[in-house]
């Protein structure tokens, strides 16, 4: 047995395992969606299945712009965690007001500024154990 | 309330240790009772322990009881352990302090400890996204020192602040650590040095980020009336304050250069103490990465909004300047072994205040604070005087 045990870093995303798992199956067919209350009409980032201003536990997906912008980032260089390759790109995005953490992918490092446009592009990560296929709301330098 | 002090302190060697959790507990068990002659284990009506993954890294959860057994305490009034990632140590000093301000005991230890390196450094690293959102920022491979870098890329778009502002932060620390026996790191490092080390995430350098550190640390507290039974010279609690803004990333303030949680809890220490930042002597601020202590500088208050560049500059938070910041090395210099670092920060201003502090003492101090964060969204602040 080798002493390196490594959790599953990525969510659990199928219907089975997650209240959210609408999101992920959007995000699949490359739309980037998220709750809005039911309750209240909020529309939250993340997606959520509690809403702290009224307190409703019911709410409906609404689509999100595929594009956004980058509204701050950094390059890591040294020191990701084991399955994670170097460099990698990680930025907050404006989108329709909200901030998203995420990934920018096939970017040029050096080229990347705030305020630059980029788009949606999900990114599929490892199978669940059971075989279902996951993705993340990773984003890509836009084309101009 | 009754009135609460720190009575003895004691703190392990930290670094990349060839130890197991027993052994860091014993090490800084032993220096904490050495500290204080008038205190046997069995004297001990309370533990509570800071430890952050204990789980992860030895396979140990009920780790409280396990610390306590291995120094020979029976808790009688407490027994907890403290999982807040890293500002573990320092909730678990507050809830020890509450106990005795309420009454609920007398003297009880907080010890913090964590065993973070293991035989492969790719588990140690991967261990540490287990303290950002799992589901939404870990997924990416997320873990501390991008999130500290939003904030300097921030600071320096905003304020002008510059590389080698953030790289004096660590120039500082890793010189005083050299006066710090237990430090992790005890060689120094020139300016040169911090700007030509690795790029770990731009703008942050290797010299100016903390390093995964094993060790351990305790304190003992008591209440007013064992203190001055125990010691002529106890080291008092006069406030305390801890806030939240959020957890994930995008929840913070939109602009990473700020940190109003910080603000807020160090407004209610400074109002419990009945002091401001110019009374402070010296302060132990969470310097996880250089960026964390600049921005701990303003919101602390003891420069303006934007100027925490040319204060550490100017030689200001050093020897000599307003304020001494992190005299025993910070999480830079010293390491940081999570669940121990907020405890090791109370143990060195408890030498501090009781000028046992050596070749790194502040002279005359009276007024120490400690600031320890998890995450750049939640602070806790501590105040101690000499005087009660
Ligand atoms: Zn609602």
């Amino acid at each position: 047995m080798s002493y390196f045990r490594a959790i599953d870093p990525f969510p659990l995303e199928s219907a089975e395992q997650t209240k959210l798992h609408e999101f992920y199956r959007h995000l699949g067919e490359g739309r980037l969606v998220t709750t809005r209350c039911a309750g209240c009409g909020a529309t939250a980032w993340p997606p959520r299945g509690f809403c702290p201003a009224c307190v409703s536990d019911r709410f409906e997906w609404v689509d999100l712009a595929r594009e956004g912008t980058v509204h701050a980032f950094t390059v890591q260089e040294t020191g990701l965690p084991a399955g994670f390759e170097a460099p990698r790109v990680f930025a907050i995005v404006k989108v329709d007001g909200h901030r998203v953490f995420t990934i920018l992918t096939g970017a040029d490092p050096g080229a990347v500024r705030v305020g630059q446009r980029v788009a949606l592009a999900p990114l599929r990560v490892a199978d669940d154990p059971t075989g279902h296929p996951r993705w993340l709301p990773a984003f890509r330098v836009a084309s101009p | 309330m009754n009135e609460v002090a720190l009575v003895g302190a004691g703190v392990s060697k930290f670094g990349v240790r060839k130890a197991t959790y027993r052994d860091l507990i014993w090490e800084a068990g032993k220096a904490c009772f050495d500290s204080t002659p008038g205190v046997r284990p069995g004297d001990v009506e309370g533990l509570v322990v800071g430890s952050v993954m204990p789980e992860r890294t030895a396979f140990q959860s009920h780790i409280a009881s396990l610390a306590a057994e291995a120094l020979g305490i029976r808790p009688s009034a407490l027994s907890a352990r403290t999982e807040h990632m890293c500002a573990s140590g320092t909730v678990g000093i507050r809830y020890a302090y509450a106990f005795i301000a309420a009454g609920l005991a007398d003297l009880v230890m907080v010890l913090g400890v964590e065993k973070l390196n293991q035989p492969s450094g790719d588990e140690a690293i991967l261990n540490m996204g287990t303290g950002v959102d799992r589901e939404w920022e870990a997924a990416f491979g997320l873990t501390a020192p991008p999130c500290f870098a939003l904030a300097a890329q921030r600071h320096m778009a905003a304020y002008g602040t510059s590389e080698e502002q953030l790289a004096l932060v660590g120039v500082k620390n890793h010189t005083h650590a050299t006066k710090n026996p237990n430090a992790h790191f005890t060689r120094g490092a020139t300016l040169d040095q911090v700007l030509c080390s690795r790029m770990i995430s731009t703008p942050l350098r290797l010299y100016m980020c903390s390093p995964i550190t094993d060790g351990a640390a305790a304190v003992l507290l008591a209440s007013g009336e064992r203190a001055r039974a125990l010691t002529d010279r106890p080291v008092w609690i006069r406030g305390t304050g801890q806030a939240l803004d959020g957890f994930q990333l995008t929840s913070l303030h939109e602009d990473y250069a700020h940190w109003p949680a910080l603000r807020r809890a160090a407004g209610a220490a400074y109002r419990m103490a009945g002091v401001g930042p110019a009374d402070v002597d010296l302060a132990e601020v969470h310097d996880c990465f250089a960026i964390a202590e600049l921005i701990a500088y303003e919101e602390l208050g003891f420069c303006k909004k934007g100027e925490a560049g040319p204060f550490v500059a100017a030689g200001r938070s050093d020897y000599g300047g307003d304020v001494v910041v992190n005299p025993r090395g910070g999480l830079i210099g010293c390491g940081h072994p999570l669940g121990a670092t907020g405890v090791a920060q109370a143990a060195e201003v408890f030498v501090q205040l009781r000028g046992e502090a050596g070749a790194r003492q502040v002279p005359d101090a009276a007024l120490g604070l400690t600031h320890n964060n998890s995450g750049m969204g939640e602070h806790v602040v501590m105040l101690y005087g000499r005087e009660a």
